[in-house]
């Protein structure tokens, strides 16, 4: 042993001469076994131990510097604040429009970018000043709408008239994406590509048309609309026409003026007085068959507020419930639906031609609507003639739906609308101080907070247990909740062990060793998921750390990336 | 149709030390509560990491306002991370960073496993440090470091192949949006490149095959013999050879090079950053004398030193 760590002993001994060859060969034998630390790493550890109380002298490599001569910067906030002949100057600005141009240069046909800029981006309704700006470069960082931070610009004043020129070593940071990208009016978008508001213009088919009636809120009478629904090849959206609308269904329309609202999670066009709707020729345009492929969507891609939707599920539980409204009776039907994505609730309000015993049913929605409950998307069939019954599924008939779940990449989930019946995997990055036991509310189940419910006040609660995690795939995070079941699958222990853990160390200690057993390892987690603005979250009610082999994975990526 | 996300929690990037110590550029948002980032090298635009290696010191700085600041250092097959757990931590990381301090103190070998925020500072040389702030760590065993080596070595391999795909696309969103660059790999790209310019991967590459022989378990292949004892005992690689004369050139000429913004640099710079490497200052004075007689650096003012290109 004491050969192979010899130069690595020899070389602690210079600065030791008093210690023990065994035990230093012996402590880099330590570091190499059981915590995978190569001698020449250990080294400084080996050192400072047997140097003792001296201290080792720590000196930091510092990275190649930014900038060594630092710049004679112009820092300002506000246009107002140059003078002509400024330069180096930094400033943040809104870009409130962006045109090329080309122009001959020294003989040379350059690309120039020129437009107006604004200052004080940030505030909503503040004083804003607007100058002209060229940029030489010409950047891709400037586009119309984004906030970004010119670092190294210069102010050119000609004939009174103020302007800021940005050149090739000039630094443009995009602090904020551009929001409002800026199309030339009567250019037609693709619609998939549509912003979530504004005017727009499209060219697309006509898959849906029907009147329909808009009862204004106060009981003064109703409003005739039209609801349908335009195709391009990128994509379907929902309309809501104002204006009488009697273009057929299959009919190729350029429509220019419309503007997009989104309804719930949806986004609709909507088209007015101003809205130019005229026949639009184009031969080689997909025809509504092909086009109307697009409005079938799987569960996984159900969004809160659509309609004319076209979907093929499985109807896995069934049953007719009653109510009274306006002293009458009504009857309403609901069950559970899946398909291999995903499962979710669906509702009727008319009686479907089937009975329970034939459940699982294969059926083909036509045309129905989408609302959400708790975030999770939830369908509505308002007649029967939506409904068609299917001989046989699309997909593969031994499948069960019942408790079917989809595995879902983890950046999916993040990214996508809110589902029940999925799993994921990721890395755990964080284990909340507050993961464990817990006490809800005896009204509302919600966790108390130094003994007291934020709607119902202080009460005794329920004791239960729960983990607050956070997975993470390098792309994306999910904050991951798991219930009781799940806590005790993931950490092999029952409440009473779990108890007793806490007690014992007290919650940090507690808390430090689930990091201990979870942080850096990859968690299955089985549950829902609700997506809103603030992100995405599970609820799991299954958990458990995937087991995986270092060894395998690192010669798994060596074959992969050729590394050897 | 994008919501604003600006509000959602930054993901965690694996990460080898070297990628995140020789990142030398920042971005900060002006909000107040805009995510800060370390934009590396390959292109990694860094707000979070979970990395680990073992705890080489920990030790605690009393500060001037009485606050109490632990300092530490962790190192890993490809260098040293630098940290700091301040008075700021949360309850637990607090409770942790004393109870990892007395097994410092003792000499006891603790793997270190951590998630924790980019931090960025420049000094007024210019010379620019990566540092970290742990939000949350724990000990680990040897299976659960050689677990992380692999994906931070997959984390940097699948960089390495999207900056060198990037290379040859147009340097703007779409074009690298075009040529398969990964949305979350865009931005940091068009960074590092103009930031870094043209830079060998090579090390990189050195890094990943020695992490991965520790992963495997083949510790014979990831040791490498000590320096002569006669040599500095310094962090960084480069000190390994430092004695040698070529190399102390080399490493000069290198920091010239990343460090010119056109002007040359300064004497002063060099000097620290060459010293910083393990690099005596009066065999740096000597070396730049050498250089500068052979024709390969020129001073276009006193003090000032340039590639002769």
């Amino acid at each position: 042993m004491s050969e192979k760590y010899e130069t690595h002993v020899n070389a602690i001994l210079a600065e030791c001469p008093d210690a023990d060859p065994k035990d230093i060969a012996e402590a880099f034998a330590k570091y190499e076994t059981e915590f995978y630390i190569p001698p020449q790493d250990a080294m400084r550890s080996i050192l400072r131990r047997f140097k003792g109380e001296q201290s080792v002298p720590t000196t930091r490599s510092p990275s190649q510097g930014g900038s060594s001569a630092p710049r004679n910067t112009k820092k300002v906030s506000r246009l107002s604040e140059l003078n002509g002949n400024d330069k180096e100057v930094e400033i943040e600005v809104e870009i409130i429009s962006h045109n090329m141009r080309e122009q001959t240069i020294r003989g040379e046909q350059k690309q120039i970018a020129f437009g107006l800029l604004e200052d004080n981006p940030w505030e909503e309704k503040g004083d804003k000043t607007r100058w002209e700006y060229k940029d030489w470069g010409p950047s891709a960082n400037l586009a119309p709408g984004s906030i970004v931070r010119i670092e190294g610009a210069s102010v050119n004043e000609y004939q009174g008239r103020m302007s800021l020129n940005i050149n090739q070593s000039t630094r443009i940071v995009v602090v904020r994406e551009g929001t409002r990208p800026v199309v030339a009016p009567g250019e037609p978008q693709d619609i998939n590509s549509l912003p979530s508001d504004g005017y727009v213009c499209v060219v697309g088919r006509v898959l849906a048309s029907r009147p329909d009636q808009i009862h204004k809120k106060d009981g003064s009478g109703s409003l005739d609309i039209v609801r349908g629904r335009i195709a391009d090849e990128s994509g379907t959206i929902g309309f809501l026409s104002w204006e009488p609308f009697d273009h057929a269904v299959g009919s190729l329309l350029k429509i220019d003026g419309a503007q997009v609202r989104t309804f719930r999670d949806t986004p609709e066009l909507n088209f007015g007085r101003t809205t130019k709707v005229e026949i639009y020729h184009d031969k080689n345009f997909a025809d509504a068959d092909s086009l109307s492929q697009q409005t079938v969507l799987t569960i996984s891609e159900l969004r809160d507020g659509a309609r004319d939707v076209d979907a093929v599920v499985q109807i896995t539980e069934w049953a007719k419930r009653s109510f009274t409204r306006d002293g009458e009776e009504r009857f309403l039907w609901s069950g559970q639906i899946a398909d291999p994505t995903g499962r979710c609730r669906m509702s009727a309000w008319s009686e479907l031609p089937f009975s329970e015993d034939q459940l699982p049913m294969t059926v083909r929605l036509k045309g129905v609507r989408v609302r959400a409950w708790q975030g999770i998307p939830d369908i509505t069939v308002d007649n029967v003639d939506q409904v068609e019954i299917l001989d046989a599924t699309p997909w593969d008939e031994s499948l069960d739906l019942t408790n079917h779940t989809a595995e879902v990449d983890l950046h999916d989930l993040a990214t996508g609308a809110s589902r029940v019946g999925v799993s994921t995997s990721a890395i755990i990055v964080s284990v909340r101080e507050d993961s464990g036991f817990i006490q809800r509310c005896t009204e509302c189940r919600r966790v108390l907070r130094d003994g007291a419910c934020a709607e119902h006040g202080p009460n005794d609660g329920n004791s239960d247990v729960r983990l607050r995690l956070v997975m993470d795939d390098g792309r994306s995070s999910v904050s991951l909740l798991t219930n009781k079941a799940a806590t005790l699958a993931l950490l092999g222990m029952d409440e009473a062990q779990m108890k007793a853990a806490v007690d014992e160390d007290g919650q940090m200690a507690f808390v430090q060793t689930l990091r201990g057993t979870l942080l850096g390892r990859t968690v299955k987690a089985t549950g829902r998921t609700i997506v809103d603005e603030q992100g995405a979250m599970m609820l799991a009610d299954g958990a458990a750390v995937v087991e995986e082999d270092a060894g395998m994975l690192a010669t798994e990526l060596r074959a992969h990336w050729g590394v050897s | 149709m994008q919501s604003s996300g600006r509000v959602r929690r930054q993901p965690a990037w694996h990460m080898l030390a070297s990628e995140f110590s020789e990142a030398t550029l920042n971005e900060k948002g002006s909000g107040e509560y805009d995510p800060s980032f370390v934009i590396t090298k390959l292109g990694a635009k860094v707000n979070r990491v979970i990395v680990a290696g073992l705890l080489e010191r920990l030790e605690v700085r009393e500060t001037s306002n009485g606050s109490t600041l632990y300092q530490g250092q962790m190192r890993d097959p490809s260098g040293l991370h630098y940290f700091s757990v301040g008075d700021y931590a949360s309850e637990s990381m607090r409770e942790l960073t004393l109870s990892l301090v007395e097994k410092t103190e003792i000499g006891e070998p603790v793997l270190l496993l951590m998630t924790a925020k980019s931090r960025w500072y420049q000094t007024d040389e210019g010379a620019v440090y990566t540092s970290l702030r742990p939000e949350e760590a724990c000990e680990i065993d040897a299976k659960t470091y050689a677990l992380w080596l692999t994906r931070a070595c997959e984390g940097t391999l699948q960089r390495m192949k999207t900056r060198n795909d990037s290379l040859s696309a147009e340097p703007t969103a779409e074009g690298l949006k075009a040529a398969g660059v990964p949305d979350n790999m865009v931005d940091g790209l068009l960074l590092s490149r103009n930031h870094y310019g043209e830079f060998d991967t090579e090390t990189y590459t050195l890094n990943v095959m020695q992490a991965l022989d520790i992963a495997e378990g083949r510790m014979e292949a990831a040791s490498q013999p000590a320096p002569p004892p006669q040599s500095t005992l310094d962090d960084a690689p480069a000190a390994a050879g430092a004695s040698d004369d070529d190399a102390v050139k080399e490493t000069l000429v290198a920091i010239i090079g990343q460090l010119d913004q056109g002007d040359g640099v300064d004497f002063e710079t060099v000097l620290t950053n060459a010293d910083a490497r393990g690099i005596d200052r009066q065999l740096a004075e000597a070396k730049l004398d050498e250089l500068s007689n052979e024709g390969t650096l020129h001073e276009p003012r006193f003090g000032w030193f340039r590639i002769v290109s």
